[in-house]
């Protein structure tokens, strides 16, 4: 099965409109920067200061309390977004990997913003930065977008989110939306990485994705345990009781990057690997609609 | 201890490749993950206990190797020489008895004591040996000496009830003698006490006194512990009293009215009539009224009413006549149901054998010798007074006085010949000669007593071969003699019976009606009931039975069995081995049950199996049987359900029970293998769980 199907981009159609209803330009461009600047919407007064542009002066101000003000303009600028795809060993773990799910929703956010005028950079990273496709516009660019996802392969043996963030930020001219979609196995942790992001200023959202047999592995007994992204064994006895204590931990995990996300500002849409991907889609717009 | 199979201590070789196994370790399975995080966090940042998981896999090992030890050890079959030392021998008798179909004891006496049995069969320990013996009219020996209890549950289950009368003594005596002289044998006799061997009083306690009771108890509902046990007073001197217990199934208040004695002959005096003797007893503490009601072939014959007293007997001979004989039974109906604990002596048979006419050609004018045969209402006769050109070939022809010098073939009378024939001379007159020997045996002399009578006149003969004489002179000449011949039968008396006096004018008639049935071969008018149990042999109706053929002895229920006809009773055909002659014989094996058994060809009895199949009305249709014989229980002990006061138990009985270490020492050792599987299990879990 292509991992683009024929009415991939009807969906995506869909997507779109749908998008602009439930974001209500929160998410992507066609909002309002918080920078000032030559914008038509007024934002605030500020003190006269010399060179200062005298047509911006408020005159009517001046009028009735005889003071020099300013008057100040919300400048509408579009985003930049940059989605940064996990391509490390790790996404192509079960019998519907991770990484085509990331893949399609990595297509549909991109086909979502370049709908509304908004440049998009996507980034493939797994011990560092593996692969780019350019910031660009225009919907027209999505069929490009969607042979560079094709051509992506999962790699890497070691997954470094933190040196990963590292590239994209020495990539990206400024700042923007990045929205990450990983399964965040990172042994050095996935914080150092979604903080350098947090540093610079972006938007992050996190889609952080899990096979089943990750959440509960139906494992049991004397068994060799194959990493597949490292290819190291491990030779363990797996007792219900390891099984319950695997499962905690990686709850935790999953709890942990939840709280991260919700503690520093970041939305984060969690799910296993099975879900479609214009369901997640539409939960991810609902979850960050609902957070503003 | 010793071992029963030591070349299975060999199999201690399987613990090899478990060693080996446990060395090499199987490959594990391998199992692809996407990330080692947590499996690291797991294992590297929460060590195991190396040393006790180091120890559950070794105590594993340990374990898997004594569970293969053990059974090994289990194969080779220990034993220690103790247990062979306590070993028992226990040799049960079962009575099956007709009595013991009683069921005052539910759900019947007989099953009762075998579920006793059974018991006792699964109360054995390891190395002990029981054997079973049957009670019948021989002991039997259903098994010997065995220790398989699966087998020994089959034997008894094997035993079927009969209506034999109860035997007890040969049985005992047999299986003392199987237990011999082994320091642990016990006899265990399971029966109701109603015999008369159980009886006090009947010479019986010589066997069982002094019996030592190693069970006993009142009777119970329940069928496990209807038995009881009791001892006996005095052992005999060929009895070691201290193996023999008893092991009672019954009640003293069982009350039974029954049959015990039933029998029917031809009458002595009248040729149709018949004489029937019933004797019917009420073996209980009650008066009982019932009815007593006589058939013959299936038609009433008599109604009797009985209003019998507390062990009261009714005893009656009755006379009737029928000239074709057929089966006649005897039924008691509308008895108490309290007084009727067993159905087989309420009905009895008996065989009133047929009388057939005879055909008698008198070539004579004497009137007192034609009426002498005109008097018997079962001969047809006729008369000349000259020889007629032929003579009849079938019945019996009656010469007075004048005999050709040829005699005629066939069955022959010569009374006082006046000529010389073929098989003798007349010599002189015989003036008042006196019989001084007399043939009392002979069927022909039956009811006659010629000793010291002095005859008026006779004649005498020299025979040209020596005859069989029946009464002779003084002189020694035969005066009544059966005369030896090819042709045929033949007798002549050579008194003149027209002198006779009063003596000989009595007892003439009597000698010509046993002639007739001595012509007619028939073998007297009693063909007695027997009792159950009894070994008979019986003859044969029909004479072109021959010698090794096989017949069938059919049971009242329709069972058959064969049996080879043995040879000749009579002496006629000494000539002729190969020939049955007139009384072909069979020996029967105990009958034992109650009801009408015939001897039937072979071709009879399948055609019989299959008319038992279909109806009554095709048996009757049958071919005749070439011998019925009847059998009843005709014994008041049997029917005497009381079991003696004296032999209930005062204990409840218990039953023989396995003790600890009954089993066999490779039992135990399968047990303990077993429960090491469940360690190991328990070993396995915990490295799957904990």
């Amino acid at each position: 099965m292509s991992l683009f199907e024929p009415d991939f981009l009807t969906r995506l159609e869909y997507l779109s409109i749908i998008s602009k209803r439930v974001f209500r330009g929160s998410l992507l461009a066609q909002r309002r920067t918080m920078q000032l600047g030559s914008g038509i919407e007024f934002s605030d007064h500020r003190e006269y200061t010399p060179g200062d542009d005298i047509r911006y002066l408020d005159w009517n101000v001046y009028a009735r309390h005889g003071d020099l003000l300013l008057k100040r303009f919300q400048e509408e600028q579009d985003l930049h977004i940059y989605l940064l795809l996990d391509c490390s060993r790790s996404m192509g773990f079960g019998d519907s990997p991770k990484f085509d799910l990331a893949r399609r929703l990595i297509a549909a956010l991109a086909y979502i913003a370049l709908a509304g005028l908004d440049r998009i950079c996507v980034l493939s990273f797994a011990d560092g930065v593996v692969d780019e496709f350019p910031l660009t516009r225009g919907k027209a660019r999505i069929l490009s977008l969607m042979k560079f996802l094709e051509s992506q392969q999962v790699s890497g043996s070691d997954t470094n989110l933190g040196r990963a963030m590292q590239g994209v930020l020495q990539r990206s001219r400024r700042n923007g939306i990045a929205v990450v979609v990983s399964d965040l196995f990172d042994e050095h942790g996935f914080q150092p990485g979604l903080d350098q992001l947090r540093y610079r200023q972006f938007d992050g959202h996190v889609l952080q994705l899990h096979d089943a047999r990750e959440a509960d592995p139906a494992l049991l007994g004397d068994v060799e345990l194959l990493d597949i992204e490292t290819e190291s064994l491990r030779k363990v006895t797996v007792t219900e009781k390891n099984l319950r204590a695997y499962k905690e931990l990686f709850q935790n995990h999953q709890r942990a990057v939840r709280e991260y996300c919700r503690n520093h500002g970041l939305g984060c849409t969690q799910s296993d690997a099975t879900t479609p991907f214009d369901e997640l889609i539409l939960r991810m717009m609902r979850e960050v609609g609902m957070g503003g | 201890m010793s071992l029963a199979a030591p070349l299975a201590l060999a199999l201690t070789a399987l613990a090899i490749p478990i060693i080996i196994f446990y060395i090499l370790k199987v490959r594990l399975r391998r199992v692809p993950i996407s990330t080692n995080l947590f499996w690291r966090q797991l294992y590297d940042e929460k060590p195991p206990r190396s040393i006790w998981q180091y120890l559950r896999h070794l105590l594993s090992l340990l374990v898997q190797l004594l569970f293969i030890a053990l059974l090994v050890l289990a194969v080779a079959d220990p034993s220690f020489s103790w247990q062979l030392l306590q070993a028992r021998r226990i040799v049960v008798v079962i009575d099956n008895s007709a009595s013991m179909r009683a069921a005052d004891v539910l759900p019947s006496r007989f099953e009762a004591a075998i579920e006793n049995a059974l018991a006792t069969a699964d109360g054995l320990r390891f190395r002990d040996e029981m054997a079973i013996v049957l009670a019948g009219p021989e002991p039997e020996v259903v098994i010997g000496m065995s220790g398989h209890i699966p087998t020994l549950k089959r034997a008894l289950r094997s035993i079927n009830i009969s209506d034999n009368p109860t035997k007890l003594r040969p049985a005992i005596e047999f299986a003392q003698q199987l237990v011999g002289e082994h320091p642990h044998g016990e006899v265990l006799v399971f029966t109701d006490g109603c015999s008369k061997e159980e009886r006090p009083g009947s010479g019986a306690e010589s066997l069982e006194s002094g019996a030592e009771s190693l069970e006993s108890g009142a009777e119970s509902p329940d069928p496990g512990d209807k038995g009881s046990d009791s001892s006996s007073p005095v052992p005999p001197s060929s009895v070691r009293p201290s193996i023999l217990h008893r092991r009672i199934f019954g009640s003293a208040e069982a009350g039974n009215i029954g049959i015990t004695q039933f029998q029917v002959r031809r009458s002595l005096i009248d040729p149709l009539g018949y004489e029937v003797l019933v004797r019917v007893h009420n073996a209980s503490e009650n008066a009982v009224k019932a009815r007593l009601e006589l058939e013959l072939d299936g038609a009433p014959v008599d109604v009797l009413p009985l209003d019998l007293a507390p062990d009261g007997v009714f005893t009656r001979a009755l006379e009737k006549t029928s000239l074709a004989g057929g089966t006649l039974i005897a039924r008691l109906t509308e008895i108490p149901a309290d007084n009727n604990s067993l159905k087989t002596d309420d009905t009895a048979w008996a065989i009133l054998p047929p009388r057939e006419i005879q055909n008698v050609l008198i070539v004579s004018n004497n009137l007192f010798l034609r009426k002498v045969f005109e008097a018997n209402p079962l001969v047809r006769v006729s008369v000349v007074e000259e020889f007629p050109d032929t003579w009849p070939t079938s019945g019996i022809i009656v010469l007075h006085r004048d005999v050709p010098q040829k005699l005629p073939p066939g069955n022959l009378l010569v009374v006082d010949p006046q000529n010389d024939s073929d098989l003798w001379t007349v010599g002189e007159s015989l003036v008042n000669p006196i019989i001084i020997k007399q043939d009392a045996a002979s069927p022909l002399m039956t009811y006659v007593r010629l000793d010291n009578v002095i005859m008026p006149q006779a004649k005498q003969l020299h025979f040209t071969a020596a005859p069989h004489v029946l009464a002779g002179s003084l002189s020694g000449d035969p005066v009544y003699a059966e005369v030896k011949r090819t042709s045929g039968k033949c007798l002549v008396l050579s008194v003149n019976i027209n002198e006779g006096d009063l003596a000989f004018r009595t007892a003439f008639p009597i000698m010509m009606t046993n002639s007739l049935g001595w012509f007619a071969g028939r073998q007297g008018e009693l063909r007695p009931a027997l009792q159950t149990g009894a070994v008979t042999e019986v003859d044969l109706v029909d004479a072109n039975v021959r010698a090794a053929e096989v017949l069938q002895l059919r049971s009242p229920v329709g069972e058959l069995q064969p049996l080879v006809v043995r040879g000749n009773r009579g002496q006629e055909n000494q000539e002729q081995p190969d020939s049955i002659g007139a009384t072909p014989s069979v020996s029967l094996p105990p009958l034992d049950a109650v009801g009408l058994w015939s001897v039937v060809r072979k071709s009879d009895a399948v055609r019989k199996s299959d008319a038992v199949r279909k109806s009554d009305a095709v048996r009757k249709s049958d071919a005749r049987p070439l011998a019925e014989i009847a059998v009843n229980l005709s014994d008041v002990s049997e029917s005497d359900l009381r079991t003696p006061v004296e032999l209930l138990p005062k204990n409840k009985p218990a039953i023989l029970a396995a003790s600890w270490l009954s089993r066999p020492l490779w039992f135990y050792l399968a047990v303990v293998a077993c429960l090491l599987t469940v360690v190991e299990w328990w070993l396995h879990q915990r490295r799957m769980i904990a």
